[in-house]
């Protein structure tokens, strides 16, 4: 019998000891929470502060008169002769015309690169669009070159020094745009373009619609194959395969195949779906078979464990109702698991969205400036495009990298929120 | 067939304590029965009502006993839920206690008769035969208490046979009471009150019958009354 | 204590596992003859006979893992669903041969249902379940004539009043002595000729309990039960016949009233009035 005093002292002793361990642990936690919480601020905000200006666009608004003579149309032209017409020429010499200061080679020809070099194709769409215009003068809002439109978002006004000033701008066009300040004809406004256009060699004109495209075709074609198959293997395995060494064997490869890198799928997709079933390189349908089989082990052994979480009573009680074995996976089985199936397979498709070495192996990593209208059109996706991006020279693709990043991140944190929705939705208590 | 009822202890040892402590309160009891018939026995023998003068002290014990153990039976059957075995000794108990009580206010009986008439000097001759009826519904009891503490069914039924002499002695001494009656009108009073003792002890017997055969129930689970001796006997081998 | 319980395992490996009691009948609806059950290689059930009688009720008692559970499943072929779960032996319910190849399983349980353990309602409205069994087993032709079933069922389990101006709502809002006569609702809706009680009450408060017991007596005036509990008061209080299993071996049946006042196996005595685990 040891005294009740010292037992008291003893034990108040280990509970001080206790709490201590208690509260070191507690701030263990809540440090790693810090440091990743950090973490993930400093990505955040490093990729907003590059990326958010690409979100507006510089314009520069010139009077543009179609005269009839110097275009050699009429409004009775047919597109044919539209067509035919020197809009290159014509824009030139109107901006020539509209600075008569400008006097030397060197220095018009920085005059016409502080539009973008579509502006020709862009007038002569104004024409083909409203052929009337021809003989009236029209205010044009003309996109400016990369170099300009980066110079005046990021250092126009700016007292920077040398090293600092980004955007390829010589002398001569800083005069040049403090004369148009001057005139108020520079306006900075949303970047439509950037979501309406495709990918093109000028930074001002690229988009990523063609990649969200190539990714929705892409992740459409894994979804429609992956979800269905996984489905059908995680049931079959889970409800009605023999428990066996083979099937055993099975589920280690399953388990396995959610390890292998998704480079080796690329690898797979290209020596089986291109080179031996001769499909064609860079399209959907490829990429879609591609990611197929890297989500697939990650749908499958979520599913599985969606269905291990329906209570067996439930299974129970359909078979002691005399339910078939199909209609009791079915009936109640399926329905029960589908929160959990739809999670993984949202998780799957986030994993596949943001994938990007396979695409490479198959050839999705081609420079396609059409959208693509169908799973068999070239096309690139979301991930490649920011590697492709993120790989060019001029500066303007720096920031459109990191606003693409953000698109993609905003879709990942919308499906990643689907699949925390749906659970909470669908998931019944029982 | 014969069957042991304590086939081992109960997981709850607490139950196996409070079934101890009945069966060794109706043995209790049963010796404070005996008691009395004990003093009833030394007035007999010494032909002076003073060993039976305290009587009555003895038969407030036995009452108290057959409350308390009456009590615990109640108890047991509300908190135990006895079944088997266990259900059945609580039956047979309340049963036997219910005759032991009796058996205890027939002793009592015989006492204040035998000491009315002593009282009254009452002659020896009306006691004749009454010592040895005493004496061997005495023997009847302790037999048949012995029986309840060994729980043994043969013993039982051999005690059951007996009945028939205790029967055939109260005959004799009734007849003998009626002789003594007869010879003298005075001897009369002397005479019925020894004729009740007689026949308290004579209901002693029955009473004793009573409690073996709630010990055959209790032991083999079979309701054995108002059957003869020899029927019970050939169903229980 | 040890070498108590030792002496009567080697006094049972010694017996010829002879049931005693009253373990056949006249005219049975069930017949089970000379059973085993393997689980892989072990056995759990030992050469069982048991009759069951017509709209009786037959309780199965007996301590953890004597087999009691396996035994009952066996009735419906809801072993089936363990791989390694093997039987063999002659059980009968009527003329139909349980374990023949022929007998579809579906149609087997549709005559002999089951109401487990813990309340399992389906995660579907209350009408649903009640509903489930004849959908699938395909017994109304229309919409009214479900809607008749479902409340008569209902009925018959005494919860009509309770849920009726509630069907849509779901059956796990239940509380637990309503689940559980929900499935025995659900369970008679399919009109069996047994139904097959797996400790029906032992997740249920006494007053449900004492619901479900009630419901008990009332349907074996059309229903064979066989229950399987470990209350033994409640193998008391609702069974006409009782069945005391051990370690797989079925040790004794009779009347409920002799088991439970004067049984006559020892082991049964021992387990009844608590003196074995």
């Amino acid at each position: 019998m040891i005294d009740q005093e010292i037992v008291a002292q003893k034990r108040a002793a280990q509970l001080a000891k206790r709490h201590r361990a208690e509260s070191r642990f507690k701030w263990f936690g809540r440090l790693s929470i810090g440091f990743g919480l950090l973490c993930v601020l400093f990505l955040f905000t490093d990729i907003i502060s590059k990326g958010i200006g690409a979100f507006t666009q510089t314009y520069i608004n010139i009077e543009i008169p179609f005269d009839e003579e110097k275009l050699g149309l009429t409004p009775q032209s047919t597109e044919a002769e539209i067509k035919a017409a020197s809009f290159g020429s014509f824009f030139k010499k109107t901006l020539r015309e509209q600075n008569p200061e400008v006097t030397g080679r060197k220095d018009k020809r920085s005059l016409y690169a502080l539009f973008t070099s579509d502006a020709p194709l862009i007038l002569r769409d104004m024409v083909l669009a409203d052929p009337s215009i021809i003989g009236t003068t029209q205010t044009v809002s003309m996109i400016a070159d990369d170099d300009f439109d980066t110079y005046y978002k990021h250092s126009y006004g700016r007292d920077l020094p040398e090293d600092k000033v980004i955007g390829r701008i010589n002398d001569f066009q800083v005069s040049m745009l403090n004369k148009f300040v001057d005139a108020g004809v520079v306006e900075k406004r949303f970047n439509t373009i950037f979501f309406s256009n495709a990918d093109s060699r000028e930074p001002e004109l690229a988009g990523i619609k063609g990649a969200i495209m190539g990714s929705i075709l892409t992740l459409f074609v894994t979804l429609i194959l992956s979800f269905p198959i996984a489905v059908a293997t995680a049931i079959y395995l889970e409800e009605f395969a023999p428990k066996n060494k083979f099937t055993d064997f099975i589920e280690v490869n399953i388990n396995n195949l959610a390890a292998v890198p998704s480079v080796i799928f690329g690898l797979l997709g290209l020596a089986v779906f291109i080179n031996f079933f001769g499909m064609p390189r860079s399209v959907p349908l490829v990429g879609g078979f591609v990611l197929t089989l890297m989500t697939l082990p990650t749908i499958i052994i979520s599913s599985r464990a969606a269905i291990k979480a329906v209570p067996p009573s439930i299974r129970d009680a359909a078979l002691g109702m005399g339910a078939s074995k199909v209609q009791t996976v079915l009936h109640h089985v399926l329905p029960l698991a589908m929160p959990g199936m739809l999670t993984g397979t949202i998780i799957g498709m986030a994993q596949a969205l943001g994938e990007t070495a396979p695409l490479l192996m198959i050839g999705m990593v081609a420079f396609i400036v059409d959208t693509p209208a169908s799973i068999t059109d070239s096309a690139t996706v979301l991930p490649v495009q920011i590697f492709l991006w993120s790989d060019s020279p001029e500066r303007a693709f720096v920031e459109k990298t990191s606003a693409a990043i953000m698109v993609l991140l905003g879709f990942l944190i919308f499906m990643n929120s689907m699949a925390v929705w749906l659970r909470k939705r669908l998931e019944r208590r029982w | 067939m014969s069957k042991s009822v304590r086939v081992g202890g109960h997981i709850s040892r607490q139950f196996d304590e409070e079934l101890d402590e009945i069966r060794s309160r109706v043995l209790k009891m049963g010796g404070l029965v005996e008691v009395q018939l004990d003093k009833v026995l030394d007035a007999l023998r010494d032909g002076e009502s003073s060993p039976i003068i305290d009587i009555e002290k003895v038969d407030d014990e036995i009452n108290d006993l057959e409350m308390q153990i009456d009590e615990e039976c109640t108890q047991i059957l509300a908190r135990r839920h006895p079944a088997a075995g266990d259900l059945r000794l609580i039956i047979a108990t309340t049963k036997s206690v219910r005759d032991l009580e009796r058996i205890g206010d027939e002793a009592q009986r015989v006492a204040d008769m035998v000491r009315h008439a002593m009282d009254r000097d009452a002659s020896k001759k009306a006691f004749k035969g009454l010592l040895s009826l005493t004496e061997h519904v005495k023997e009847f009891l302790h037999e048949t208490l012995n029986t309840y503490a060994r729980m043994k069914t043969r013993n039982a039924v051999k005690i059951m046979r007996r009945d028939q002499e205790i029967d055939s002695e109260y005959s004799r001494v009734v007849r003998r009471l009626i002789e003594f009656m007869k010879k003298d009108p005075e001897n009369i009073a002397d005479g019925l009150d020894v004729m009740w003792a007689a026949r308290s002890l004579e209901r002693i017997g029955d009473h004793c019958i009573n409690i073996c055969e709630n010990v055959i129930y209790l032991v083999e689970g079979q309701d054995i009354r108002h059957q003869n001796v020899d029927e019970v006997k050939e169903q229980l081998s | 204590m040890n070498t108590a319980i030792n002496n009567t395992m080697s006094e049972i490996a010694k017996e010829t596992y002879q049931t005693v009691g009253k373990p056949l009948l006249d005219s049975p609806k069930m017949s089970i003859k000379n059973t085993n059950v393997f689980y892989g290689a072990k056995q759990a059930i030992f050469d069982v006979n048991l009759d069951v009688g017509h709209n009786q009720v037959i309780s199965m008692i007996g301590p953890s893992g004597c087999g009691k559970s396996t035994f009952l499943r066996c009735l419906n072929r809801m072993n089936d669903t363990i791989d390694i779960c093997r039987v063999d032996g002659q059980l009968m319910l009527d003329d139909l041969n349980i374990y023949d190849k022929k007998v579809d399983v579906v149609e087997l349980r549709a005559r002999v249902g089951m109401v487990f353990q813990k309340p399992n309602p389906f995660p579907k409205s209350i009408y649903e379940n009640v509903a489930y069994g004849a959908r699938i087993h395909g017994l109304t032709d229309n919409k009214v004539e479900l809607d008749e079933l479902v409340e008569k069922s209902l009925q018959r389990c005494g919860l009509w009043k309770e849920v009726k101006d509630r069907l849509d709502e779901p059956a796990t809002g239940l509380s637990g002595g309503q689940q559980q006569r929900l499935c025995i609702a659900r369970a008679i809706a399919v009109n069996p000729e047994v139904i097959l009680m797996d400790e029906p009450c032992s997740a249920l408060d006494p007053i449900a309990t004492a619901t479900v017991e009630e419901l008990i007596h009332e349907l074996s005036e059309n229903f064979t039960i066989c229950i399987v509990t470990h209350s033994m008061q409640q193998a008391a209080r609702v069974s006409q016949r009782t069945a005391y299993f051990h370690l797989g071996k079925l040790i004794e049946v009779n009347d409920t009233s002799t088991v439970f006042t004067n049984p006559e196996h020892k082991l049964t005595e021992e387990y009844i009035t608590g003196r074995i685990g």
